[in-house]
């Protein structure tokens, strides 16, 4: 006879006869309350929970530490978790979920795969929670409260003048050759760094006064899927081989973060070739120490602490009941509604500023002397 | 027998192989008391019960497929890569061709099944082993869904998210609970007591000694109390929640299947297969067909998972189904299958999968993280074959069936009725 059922069933028979069984009739969780308005305020003790992608940039960690450290100063509760490293979307879906569980008023997100979330911030919006998307804007939802982030079109923009501005300085006349590489294509922010540093290029490509010497021009043909550094290096080793094997030269990369800048200049410096203008942004401390050294040409200082204390002053705000301020009600339109956004200016960063933008920075500054 | 023995023994249903999986019940329960305490309450609260079972529903589809692959003495290392691959197949159909849902879920089927009989072809009539084929198709699938998706994420309408993110309407007077659910928990109850009342007969006209009667009262009441506690306990979510889609998809697979490899001929092939296959193919047992079989339903298994979570995050993504392949083979191994194949079960698998999903859950909501939860389950999952295997060297099935060896094999005859199906029948139109 089917002993499956019994067994299937004498699991949970345990569980309820050890619990005493004790658990009818309780009345439905948040009756009335789905949909309505974040409510006026909250307790200034409340759970806040800060769900971040896998520690793959020290950004990360220390936009983790952070927030811990930052709500537990303002008086919070917090909960902040990242995602393992091979089942990042997965995790952070589970973690969110936990989060709305354990009843956080603000949940921040730093999205893994911004598109796969939104089954996740409508659970927690229903329940009430105020949902911010942090540096990454989640997308195909409507329940979406606030989008905090450096202005990155701005960044992608900065890079591209950087990286005309290296190559001038190197070689005073073009036509300059570049390689154009950009983020992972699940990345919203990966797009708009391209179109930024794109805004800046394509004016010089149309006149040819730039060259793309492997004519891969096209985002999708830039992308370094999950901003992998070993992906970068792939690419940039069989550019080398395809493109540049003869008396062609290499005047500048386009890479949109350090971790690929470095992975870039490896593959670079493996083929035995003339160092070029390299741009990169997030001022890690390898990259910072490269600049100095002459290798990587540029970062871009996204001060994290900025940022992080931006969005623990939103939390305050929302705590009060107040509306957080936000300075951009127009672009960032995440394929439902255009999200209110507070956006941060970046800064670019080469060897000759390098000092003066790090002075605030306890790990950096040193680096720079 | 002692009263005790007797009610250890009916209670959980059987004396053989059963105890490891008896260990999983009580290490699940453990778990679940362990976290209860430790997150004040919150693992049983109606909001992270539905949670768990929309997280963790389609790994647990899974692990259904994947133990018949593991008994049948294979495995499956592609079922990540698959289940990615027929998410972005299916998302890019719905986007590019506007076909609607329902035909996408079915094209998603279609993709899945000709997938694992592809793969089946090379495991039963070509002869390569399961692990060099699935290992191939892990790449090939994996790279297939780049390919298709050149690395994009590919959202999904609105009703198709229906099986990963749905739950059931809201139908019906106002209880202050989803009366579909309680429906369902109350068909639940019905067949629970029915089939205890049919086995009970059914030993009486096979002339054998049926259970006492208390025993049967007494297992009726802890399942029927553990339905109803469930039943409120999804029934009684925040209002629009219920037991999600997923679980009602997930419940009628594990009855379909527990019945199919329990009860009818072709499933029992597959546990003589991965027993001795060579005593199998002797007795009449066509080997390649059993393969093939198995490969093929992973395959479609993998689909609707792959699907389902697709669902879950309203889009298809570029690292869908990373490492789903370990998550399902550690859920079966857990849950009692052996490694050189032959032996498991559909239930043991499912609570196998539950120790790791509320393990992880509890983890959370605790707030530990990422890395510490997967140190941990590594070890969970070390620690209990090594028991298995330990216990196995010792001549014995587990430390609890040691306990309890007074009793031996004395089953009532197998030829009952399948009284599941009513079962099936109730649930299965909900469930589509």
């Amino acid at each position: 006879m089917s002993k499956f059922l019994t067994k299937a069933v004498a699991v949970g028979a345990a569980a309820v006869l050890a619990l005493g069984a004790a658990s009818c009739g309780n009345n439905r969780e948040g009756e009335g309350q789905t949909g309505d308005a974040p409510a006026k305020g909250f307790a200034a003790d409340s759970l806040i929970g800060v769900a971040l992608p896998s520690k793959t940039s020290e950004n990360w960690v220390l936009a983790g530490d952070l927030f811990t450290n930052g709500l537990k100063e303002a008086g919070f509760k917090s909960d902040v978790q990242y995602a393992g490293a091979s089942t990042t979307v997965a995790d952070q879906q589970g973690q969110i979920s936990s989060m709305v569980t354990k009843g956080a008023k603000v949940i921040v997100i730093g999205a893994t795969d911004a598109a796969q979330l939104s089954t996740q911030v409508k659970q927690a919006k229903e329940a009430g929670a105020v949902v911010i998307a942090y540096d990454r804007l989640i997308t195909n939802t409507g329940d979406l409260d606030y989008y905090i982030a450096f202005d990155n079109f701005k960044v992608g923009q900065l890079q591209g003048q950087a990286l005309l501005d290296g190559m001038k300085a190197k070689k005073a006349t073009g036509p300059w050759t570049v390689e154009l590489f950009s983020g992972s294509p699940d990345d919203n922010n990966s797009a708009v760094f391209f179109n930024g540093a794109m805004d800046v290029l394509k004016p010089l490509i149309d006149k040819g006064e730039v060259v793309v010497g492997s004519g891969q021009k096209e985002i999708k043909q830039t992308a370094i899927q999950g901003w992998k550094a070993e992906g970068a290096q792939q690419r940039m080793d069989s550019l080398l081989t395809s493109t540049y094997t003869g008396s062609k030269t290499l005047d500048g990369v386009l890479s949109p973060n350090d971790t690929l800048a470095r992975a870039i200049l490896t593959s670079i410096k493996g083929a035995g070739k003339p160092t070029p203008i390299v741009t990169g942004q997030d001022s890690e401390v390898e990259s910072v120490k490269s600049i100095m050294a002459g290798q990587q040409y540029s970062t871009i200082n996204k001060d994290t602490r900025k940022l992080v204390a931006e969005t623990i002053n939103m939390v305050k705000t929302l705590q009060t009941g107040g509306t957080p301020q936000v300075n951009d009600t127009e672009t960032y339109n995440n394929g439902t509604k255009v999200i209110p956004s507070f956006l941060l200016p970046p800064v670019i960063v080469t060897k000759a500023n390098a000092a003066e933008a790090y002075a605030n920075d306890p790990k950096l500054s040193p680096l720079t002397k | 027998m002692s009263g005790l023995q007797d009610l250890k023994k009916n209670l959980f249903g059987g004396t053989t192989s059963v105890g490891r999986q008896f260990g999983m019940i009580f290490t699940l329960v453990a778990i679940i008391l362990l976290f209860e305490v430790l997150t004040d309450g919150l693992t049983l609260t109606s909001g992270n019960l539905i949670a768990v079972v929309s997280q963790y529903s389609y790994i647990l589809i899974l692990a259904i497929g994947m133990l018949m692959v593991i008994v049948a003495g294979h495995i499956d290392l592609s079922v990540g890569s698959v289940a990615a691959f027929v998410g972005i197949v299916v998302a890019k159909a719905i986007q590019n061709f506007d076909l609607p849902w329902p035909l996408g879920i079915a094209l998603g089927l279609v993709v899945g099944a000709l997938i694992g009989a592809w793969q089946g072809f090379w495991v039963a009539y070509v002869g390569v082993p399961a692990f060099i084929v699935t290992l191939a198709g892990m790449l090939l699938f994996r790279g297939g869904n780049q390919f298709i998706g050149n690395a994009d994420t590919v959202p999904v309408p609105e009703g198709f998210r229906t099986i990963g993110a749905g739950y059931l309407p809201e139908v019906g007077p106002a209880t202050g609970y989803n009366n579909l659910t309680l429906l369902l928990g109350l068909i639940a109850c019905l067949a629970v007591a029915w089939r205890e009342w049919r086995s009970r007969k059914t030993r009486q006209e096979m002339g054998a000694e049926p259970a006492p009667l208390w025993i049967s009262g007494l297992r009726l009441a802890v399942m029927v109390g553990v339905i109803i506690f469930a039943t409120l306990r999804f029934a009684g979510g925040r209002v629009g929640t219920s037991l999600p889609v997923s679980g009602i998809i997930l419940i009628g697979l594990v009855l379909i299947y527990s019945f199919y490899t329990r009860n009818t001929v072709s499933g029992r092939r597959i546990y003589a297969v991965g027993g001795n296959a060579r005593a199998a193919e002797l007795s009449g047992v066509k080997l390649q067909r059993v393969n093939f079989f198995v490969m093929t339903n992973m395959g479609i298994l993998a689909a609707l998972a792959g699907m389902i979570f697709v669902a879950r995050s309203a889009a298809s993504g570029p690292q869908d189904g990373l490492s789903w392949e370990l998550d399902a083979i550690a859920a079966v191994f857990i849950g009692g299958a052996a490694v050189s194949g032959g032996l498991g079960t559909v239930s043991g698998s499912i609570v196998g999968g539950l120790v790791m999903a509320l393990l992880n859950n509890g983890l959370q909501l605790m707030g530990v993280g990422v890395d510490l939860v997967q140190m941990i389950k590594g070890l969970v999952l070390l620690f209990a074959v090594a028991l298995d295997v330990y216990n196995k060297s010792q001549g014995r099935f587990s430390i609890i069936d040691s306990i309890t060896r007074p009793f031996r094999r004395d089953e009532p005859p197998a030829a009952v009725p399948p009284v599941e199906s009513p079962r099936q029948t109730d649930k299965t139109p909900a469930a589509g």
